[in-house]
């Protein structure tokens, strides 16, 4: 049963990490607290839900898998178009102009989403069920959550190449290290901020898109993925790769092993632990 | 402050002309108006506060709802466990105790940083109360919430009074009167020592702590007055909404707040009062009219930031000058 | 009234008054007047329900979806007394604030003649209140809470309102429901375990399901209960947690989205090959998974809506709403469509019977007087709404099953319970907890 629980605690960990790489990407390179990172997260929801939807009984199995992808591409999409209007327009402007214009993002992109899909849900399972399941250890689990820890495996393992080897990567890396170093340097800012913003927010569509096969998607999905983020942001530190993926295992494997052991406690022994950490490393476990 | 400098101002004028306005409209305005009026005052209540840390400390809280839900629950739960003391001169000391002991517990942890960190922790602490309202559903009746019943004012008893009468009668007064000081105390301390230091604060930090301010208690300082102007909003305004759910600690409440202070602009003390009033108005009638109201509140929200980043009172500010024609006016700073 | 006055002054003042109040008692809401000719514009009734946000798919929407097909129809077969419907649909998000603020512009302002409204029981227990405070109809249709009618403590005065109503029956008649089918079909289990929705209406619904299994079923154990926060898409920890602790049957009152994804992972993790869950409003969900519903769960029917029941044959109503419906939406109506319908005809059939006795167009006070002990048609059955303003209704519990006509599970015909009114709903005055527990 342990295996189980940990298996479980690993899947919802991928997830959050997903969403959280994409937020602190952001934060880090931009300085931007984007709090629409979790409508980026709805978009790829119905997005990969909706091209399921219209494929499933025409497409062959593995392309359901990649129709997937979907939700990370409109979302990256959404993304560029975001950055290229709104958070353009705040770059000389100061943090409140900024935390306020991605509020109203949020508004905006809520009912946007409503007026592209519709107000129901979105059903679109066939990826987890043709799938099946597996037996591990006497336990019967579906494979598709298997899957998607395989697959969060392999991007981050991505975005970890990326950002360690590539010469765009090591560049986003010295832009959130030090924003005026980088510019005295002569790196073209804003075409990579526009690719952090991009990357950030494709990375919530695709954890977005990922979920779609065990839940539908419905108004609001992205709401609780953000709170979640944000307790992993300010536990592995601002800005930080690494304490994104230390915060989501954090969070993941106590949360799964606390609803079994002491159920009651779920929300708010997260949070405490987030206040345990915070009083004890203020900057959060990673953070600068 | 003297009486005799007081005439002399126009700022002091035309405070005195509003408020003699104030005095009449319950005359002017049908009861629906009225109580949404009333709600828009409880909130410019809570925006003077919230001005405080934002545009004279520089500090951007996402999560102030915590201290208006702190107040309002205050007088609901009184309420409920001690319905024979609910008498206002009990409920607001209570409602600003109580907000007062959240905002220092929060503030505490929350001053210790600045910026994105102590906009996102603020948040995170206004989740934190919502969740724990909404697990301890016995005592703060989780997510169905809490009735507000009709206080006694001064002794004054409503029984049987049905509360819109009650609203439109003692109660705007007993409103205003609260808005009338909160607004005069809030003057007060925007132009003393105190208010002086914590602009120097948010210019310059450094050397604010180089001359000698106390950067992180002033800030704290700065922190719990506004928590407490908050809770003194959500006390008032639970008597006139006659319901209290966890709702108001979430951080989409305290995004409106924000949203106000931003429409009505925080460089001037008046700024969010005249944002709590339209808000107040632009979600009502955006919802009572479109389902896709929260497209308008967003769309209006991202234009406001981008064309008139100083908010209603600070175009209308910009306009007056321009008005005056290069005539030396007084200066804006509060 | 003194001697003094003669008899020839009095009349002067009658005819004085007549023609002073004649030509006023044209207006729409005349009240107490002699004469009473009928307004000729139409009712404004609006439809409060969730059109946007998790509970608008499975609730609001076909809820809202049935006031406009009713309204429709009524108005094609000549409005209510010769006046036609306008119907205001209103969201019922944003906060329990914003829907007081609504309510009140829809009584105050848009001046109603009823509000019909709310799914969620925080908008309930705020806006009901204001009936009396504003003096207008309001009628919650949809939510649950039974804590809406009922006092602080037994017994308690009724009517809570004079002027609101609740057109459905609370969470008790489902989860007691539960409680009895489990008795009668499965006497011999040992244990139950429940999960629930962290907030009121998980809470209150677990409650109730705990003290009358207790009563009932004293000797089953309770081996785990479990509090996911609304709205998580992520099961797979409590499903572990309820197969590590082997319940034989675990309650349930997961509704919408989480209803389905926590179906959806449980199947694929074994759940049901050993347990048995029992659903406290689970009717809509077998046409929701189609296949992927299990067999075999206990269902129940938030009353005695179903499509199904009562049997096309039996009941042209019911045929007739379901087809309407499915012609017009494309689903077979759940449970919110029949709550939504409830509604909208308690106030057409109380505002007929108040007529006759008013001679003209009633007062929200005569319509008030009218719902109460009304009993009128619907397409579940009869309903009767008693004296303290809120519904009676029988429950519907059964065993999920497919068969080759429909592509979901349906209630298996053979094992269809209803328990009547009488067994799930506490008498006036006392409340649900306090019954339960004064049962021998």
């Amino acid at each position: 049963m342990w295996v189980i629980y940990t298996l479980n605690g690993l899947y919802f960990a991928a997830l959050l990490f997903l969403t959280s790489l994409g937020l602190n990407i952001i934060l880090g390179v931009m300085g931007i607290l984007n709090l629409a990172h979790g409508s980026f997260y709805a978009i790829g929801a119905f997005m990969g839900a909706w091209t399921i939807i219209q494929i499933v009984t025409k497409a062959p199995a593995p392309l359901l898998y990649v129709s997937l992808l979907s939700g990370f591409l409109l979302a990256g999409i959404v993304g560029w178009i975001m950055e290229k209007t709104l958070i353009r327009a705040m770059y000389k402007r100061t943090l409140e102009y900024q935390l306020l214009l991605t509020f109203g993002a949020l508004l905006l992109l809520e009912d946007l989403i409503k007026m592209v899909w519709g107000g129901q849900a979105l059903y679109a399972s066939a990826p987890f069920d043709r799938l099946g399941k597996v037996e591990i250890m006497g336990s019967v689990y579906p494979a598709y959550f298997l899957l998607v820890i395989a697959i969060t495996l392999c991007v981050g393992f991505l975005i970890w190449l990326f950002m360690g080897k590539t010469r765009l990567g090591i560049m986003l890396r010295a832009i959130s290290l030090d924003r005026e170093m980088a510019t005295g340097l002569g790196l073209d800012i804003s075409r990579l901020s526009t690719l952090a913003f991009v990357l950030g927010s494709g990375l919530a569509g695709l954890a977005g898109a990922l979920v779609i096969p065990t839940t539908p998607a419905l108004l609001g999905i992205g709401m609780e993925p953000l709170i979640f983020a944000f307790i992993v942001v300010v536990v592995g530190g601002l800005g930080s790769l690494k304490g994104a993926l230390v915060g989501a295992l954090l969070v993941g494997l106590t949360r799964s092993f606390g609803i079994a052991i002491f159920p009651e406690i779920e929300l708010p022994l997260l949070f405490l632990i987030a206040g345990i950490i915070l009083v004890a490393k203020p900057q959060g476990l990673f953070g600068r | 402050m003297e009486l005799k400098r007081m005439l002399g101002n126009p700022r002091w004028v035309a405070y005195g002309i509003i408020l003699l306005v104030l005095l009449f409209v319950p005359y002017l305005l049908p009861t629906f108006d009225l109580m949404l009026f009333e709600y828009g005052l409880t909130f410019g209540i809570v925006g003077l506060g919230f001005n405080l840390l934002l545009g004279y400390t520089g500090l951007l809280s996402f999560g102030h709802g915590a201290y208006f839900a702190a107040g309002a629950y205050a007088v609901a739960m009184m309420g409920k466990y001690l319905p024979q003391a609910f008498a206002m001169e009990l409920l607001i000391p209570a409602a600003l105790l109580f907000s007062l002991l959240v905002s220092i517990i929060f503030g505490f942890l929350c001053v210790r940083h600045t910026k994105i960190f102590f906009s996102i922790l603020a948040l995170s602490l206004s989740m934190l109360l919502f969740a724990l309202i909404f697990k301890l559903y016995h005592l703060t009746g989780g997510s169905d919430g809490l009735r507000v019943p009709i206080p006694t004012i001064l002794g004054m008893s409503f029984k049987g009074v049905r509360r819109p009468l009650f609203l439109t009668g003692t109660y705007y007064y007993f409103l205003l009167a609260m808005f009338t000081l909160s607004f005069l105390i809030m003057r007060g301390i925007v132009s003393s020592p105190f208010g002086k230091a914590l602009q120097a604060i948010r210019d310059n930090e450094i050397r604010a702590e180089l001359i000698g301010i106390r950067v992180r208690r002033y800030r704290l300082y700065a922190f719990c007055i506004s928590g407490m102007y908050a809770g003194l909003g959500g006390a008032l305004w639970s008597f006139v909404n006659g319901h209290v759910t966890a709702d108001l600690s979430h951080w989409v409440f305290s995004g409106e707040i924000v949203y106000m202070t931003l429409l009505g602009g925080f460089g001037m003390l008046e700024g969010p009062v005249i944002g709590a009033m339209i808000f107040t108005y632009l979600k009502l009638y955006a919802m009572g009219n479109t389902e896709y109201w929260m497209f308008v509140i967003g769309a209006t929200l991202i234009i406001l930031v981008l064309l008139l980043p100083s908010g209603v009172s600070g175009a209308a500010a910009a306009l007056w000058t321009k008005m005056r024609k290069g005539r030396k006016t007084e200066g804006v700073s509060c | 009234m003194s001697n003094e006055i003669s008899r020839r002054n009095f009349l002067k003042y009658v005819g004085a008054a007549t023609i002073i109040v004649g030509p006023l008692s044209g207006a729409t809401k005349a009240l107490g007047q002699a004469k009473r000719p009928a307004p000729t514009g139409p009712v404004k009734i609006a439809a409060v329900s969730f059109l946007t946000g998790a509970a608008a798919g499975p609730f609001g929407i076909p809820a809202d979806n049935t006031f406009k097909m009713c309204a429709d129809v009524i108005n094609k077969e000549g409005g209510i007394l010769g006046r036609k419907i306008e119907l205001l649909s209103k969201d019922e998000a944003g906060g329990v604030d914003a829907q007081v603020k609504l309510a009140r512009k829809l009584l105050l302002e848009d001046k109603v003649d009823v509000d019909l409204g709310y799914i969620s029981s925080a908008s309930c227990l705020a806006v009901l209140p204001l009936a009396d405070e504003l003096g207008g109809l309001i009628v919650a249709y949809d939510c649950g809470t039974h804590e809406l009618m009922e006092g602080a403590k037994s017994p308690y005065e009724v009517p809570k309102f004079k002027l609101g109503f609740k057109s459905s029956a609370h969470l008790g008649i489902d989860n007691i429901g539960l409680a009895r089918m489990i008795k009668k079909y499965l006497p011999n289990i040992k244990t139950i375990a429940g999960v629930n929705q962290d907030y009121a209406w998980g809470r209150d619904s677990w409650l109730i399901f705990e003290t009358a299994m207790k009563k009932l079923m004293p000797q089953v154990q309770v081996v785990k209960t479990l509090w996911p926060p609304l709205g998580n898409t992520d099961f797979t920890a409590h499903i572990s947690a309820l197969m590590g602790a082997k319940p034989d049957i675990v309650h349930t009152s997961l509704w919408g989205g989480d209803a389905v994804t926590f179906t959806k992972q449980a199947a694929g993790m074994g759940f049901f090959k050993n347990i048995k869950t029992a659903w406290s409003r689970g009717e809509p969900y077998p046409q929701e998974l189609g296949k992927d519903f299990p067999e075999e769960q206990i269902i129940c029917c938030a009353g005695t809506h179903y499509f199904l029941y009562p049997p096309p044959e039996k009941s042209p109503l019911n045929k007739w709403f379901v087809e309407e419906y499915r012609k017009r939406y494309g689903k077979y109506p759940t449970y919110p469509c029949y709550h939504a319908y409830q509604a909208l005809y308690l106030y057409k059939h109380a505002v007929e019977k108040a007529a006759k006795s008013a001679g003209g167009w009633p007062t929200q006070e005569e319509i008030a007087k009218a719902m109460t002990g009304l009993t009128f048609p619907t397409p579940s059955g009869d309903i009767t709404i008693r004296e303290d303003h809120s519904a009676v209704e029988d429950v519907l519990v059964g065993f999920s099953k497919l068969t080759p006509k429909y592509p979901f599970p349906i209630l298996d015909p053979q094992r269809m319970e209803i328990f009547p009114a009488n067994q799930v709903l506490p008498p006036v005055g006392i409340r649900t907890v306090d019954w339960i527990n004064g049962w021998k």
